[in-house]
């Protein structure tokens, strides 16, 4: 168990540094010149100079890219051109709004949705089925963006049960903050959750096994929760990955419209602002993020699947 | 002669809608006494499968319609709940399926498998269960008992997985031992070696069995009494002396047949001409007739009713009964 999490770790390295050079290369083949870009049309020649030798952009192509690999695997993202804050206290306090966000949306989306899949499946053609389906199909259908507008005027606004915009502070005030937008993207990930669940479960619940249990004895209730559920997790858990990876395109909307701090309201003022090192500082978090949430969903896998642990 | 300990009356099953039904069990009635080792023989898609899942409701439904009566100890099966059902499953009657290497779930040790079976049924604490688990495992034959009982079912070869199935369904000795073609998916070397075993399992429980089966030989071997099945009916039911002695259907006959020719190692193999007609494609009459050497007019117009010959011996067939052979 132990190997297979070192494994998996070395494992990731290679992507890291995958990543970085893909948001290296991306920085650089912008069309233009990235001095130019960042500082704007108005900036004059002294100041485009000024910051081609702050950025480095006058040495060799290679020496920047082993500086630029330096920085991050020092963490180091460099100064904001707006703020001449550095850029990782930047990261430091907004990552934690995401993440924050990002687990309480999923915890509430795998809390609605589950039990919804198993509702349908176990219901099959029934009423309680096709209104989950409906369900679904609206989840799938409504834009994240619509929906917390939606809420945002509903809740906040006409009946004012929830806080019109900010993250709050301390625990329980955040946490009253955090509910409309959480909610809005638990919404959408149970519907997908759920449509996810029923697909698995059903698929679950036909095979051989289930018989066995059946003639044993198991009542229906156990037939579903601990034979077939356990098995239609190992699916499922590629589709929780999905959905937590789902959380960073909705975060950026949800951050703006709830006026939120986060990584995702970081970067989009970023780029109004072309913000040149943010901008690439948090086009990483992302990208780190999405090998987070690979390598969590790993070790996932081993919990779930017995066969996978046996095998490392 | 004592009360049977299963019978079923009248048993229907078919799929397809209520207009245009598919029936792939026909008014299939038998009976089954305690203790007494039953087989149920027939080619493939006889409805020898659905006729043994309808026992315990283990049908699906929908899509299949499953009528008739079903009784075990005085109740009728068909008309339980599934929360009375549960008391009789894997208790009163065990099952075996025919697919060893699906039929055990993959994420839980096979130990907790046969566990469940116990736990189910009885008030034993999890360490007196285990003990019985571990029993259990070494009465199927289980090498090495005490390492195989936390081991996952895919490290298992598919002879070792009937042993587990074989343990569950005789967890909680029950009364009937229902075994579907228990060792057809198994290697031809340890088939013997598993049936031998769970033939000796049943008999020192003393439960009823009742072996599914495309072997004759078995059903020589080891049962007393042979149900032939052909197309979702049953066209002979007769003990084992009077069956291979004077088989009366012409199907039965032709089986016999098939198996002699085998082991008097001629040359050429005798094979019943043609082969069984898919469900839904012969609404009357006799379903044998296309393929059957003694055919007469009125078997394609009427199903032969059961005809008696001897206190053990019924069979369906209008030439028998009329004394053609
Ligand atoms: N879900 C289903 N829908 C429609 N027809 C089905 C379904 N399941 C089984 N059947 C049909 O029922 C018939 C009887 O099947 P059954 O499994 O009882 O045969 P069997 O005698 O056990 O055959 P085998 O020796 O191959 O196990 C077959 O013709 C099969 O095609
Ligand atoms: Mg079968």
């Amino acid at each position: 168990m132990t190997r297979y999490i070192l494994f998996r770790l070395l494992d990731a390295i290679p992507t890291v540094f995958l990543v970085l050079t893909l948001v290296f290369i991306a920085m650089r083949i912008l069309p233009g010149d990235p001095a130019l870009t960042a500082l704007g049309p108005l900036a004059d020649q002294a100041q485009l100079a000024i910051f081609r030798e702050r950025m480095g952009l006058n040495d060799p192509l290679w020496l920047q890219y082993l500086k630029f690999l330096w920085d991050a695997v020092h963490l180091d993202f460099g100064t904001s051109l707006i703020n001449d804050v550095p850029v990782r206290d930047l990261i430091i306090r907004n990552l934690p709004h995401t993440a924050y966000l990002t687990i309480v949306s999923v915890l509430m989306g795998l809390t609605v949705g589950i039990p919804l899949g198993v509702l349908a499946a176990t219901n099959r053609n029934k009423p309680a089925d096709h209104i989950v389906r409906l369900y679904s199909l609206i989840g799938y259908a409504i834009p994240d963006f619509y929906l917390a507008a939606v809420l945002l005027v509903v809740f906040s606004l006409k009946l004012g049960w929830f806080p019109i915009n900010g993250a709050g502070h301390g625990f329980w005030d955040g946490l009253y903050h955090i509910i409309l937008p959480a909610m809005t993207l638990a919404l959408l990930k149970s519907a997908f959750l759920g449509r996810l669940t029923r697909t698995s479960l059903l698929e679950v619940l036909g095979r051989d096994f289930v018989r066995t249990a059946r003639a044993k004895g198991a009542s229906e209730t156990r037939v579903v929760y601990k034979h077939g559920l356990r098995n239609a997790l190992l699916p499922l858990s590629t589709g929780i990955g999905i959905s937590i990876l789902a959380t960073l395109s909705g975060a950026v909307a949800i951050e703006l419209i709830f006026n939120r701090p986060g990584i995702g309201r970081l970067l989009i003022d970023a780029i109004h602002e072309r913000d040149y090192p943010v901008i690439q500082a948090g086009v990483m978090m992302f990208a780190f993020f999405v090998v987070i949430v690979n390598f969590i969903m790993d070790l996932v896998y081993v919990l779930v699947d017995p066969r996978i642990r046996m095998k490392s | 002669m004592s009360k049977p300990l299963l019978e079923i009356r009248d048993l229907n099953v078919s799929f397809g809608t209520k207009d245009k039904p598919l029936c792939v069990v026909n008014d299939v009635s038998f009976s089954i006494n305690p203790g007494e080792a039953i087989g149920v023989v027939g080619e493939s898609g006889s409805g020898k499968s659905m006729t043994a899942l309808s026992i315990l409701q283990l049908v699906p439904t929908p899509p299949a319609r499953v009528t008739g009566q079903v009784y075990f100890d005085g109740k009728d099966l068909l008309q339980l709940s599934n929360s009375e059902l549960t008391s009789i499953r894997g208790k009163e009657i065990g099952f075996i399926f025919q697919e060893p290497m699906s039929s055990l779930n993959p994420v839980m040790t096979i130990g907790d498998q046969i566990d469940e079976a116990i736990m189910l049924h009885t008030d034993l604490s999890a360490d007196a269960r285990r003990v019985k688990v571990l029993e259990l495992l070494r009465l199927v034959g289980m090498p090495d008992p005490e390492t195989r009982i936390d081991v996952y079912p895919d490290q298992f070869s598919g002879g070792m997985r009937q042993r587990v199935v074989i343990a569950i369904a005789m967890a909680c000795n029950p009364k009937l031992l229902i075994a579907d073609e228990p060792t057809t998916a198994l290697d031809v070397t340890i088939q013997a070696q598993v049936l031998d075993m769970m033939l000796d399992i049943r008999k020192q429980y003393n439960s009823a069995i009742m072996l599914i089966t495309h072997d004759l030989g078995v059903v020589a071997e080891f049962c007393e009494r042979v149900i032939v099945m052909y197309a979702g009916h049953i066209l002979e039911d007769a003990d084992i002396n009077s069956l291979f002695a004077s088989p009366k259907h012409p199907y039965t006959q032709g089986l016999l047949k098939s198996v002699l020719t085998l082991t008097e190692k001629q040359h050429r193999l005798y094979q019943i001409q043609g082969s069984v007609p898919p469900p839904g494609t012969i609404k009357e009459g006799c379903p044998f007739r296309p393929r059957c050497p003694v055919r007469m007019d009125r078997c394609a117009v009427e199903m032969p009713p059961m005809k008696s010959y001897g206190p053990t011996h019924v069979a369906a067939c209008w030439a028998t009964a009329e004394g053609v052979e």
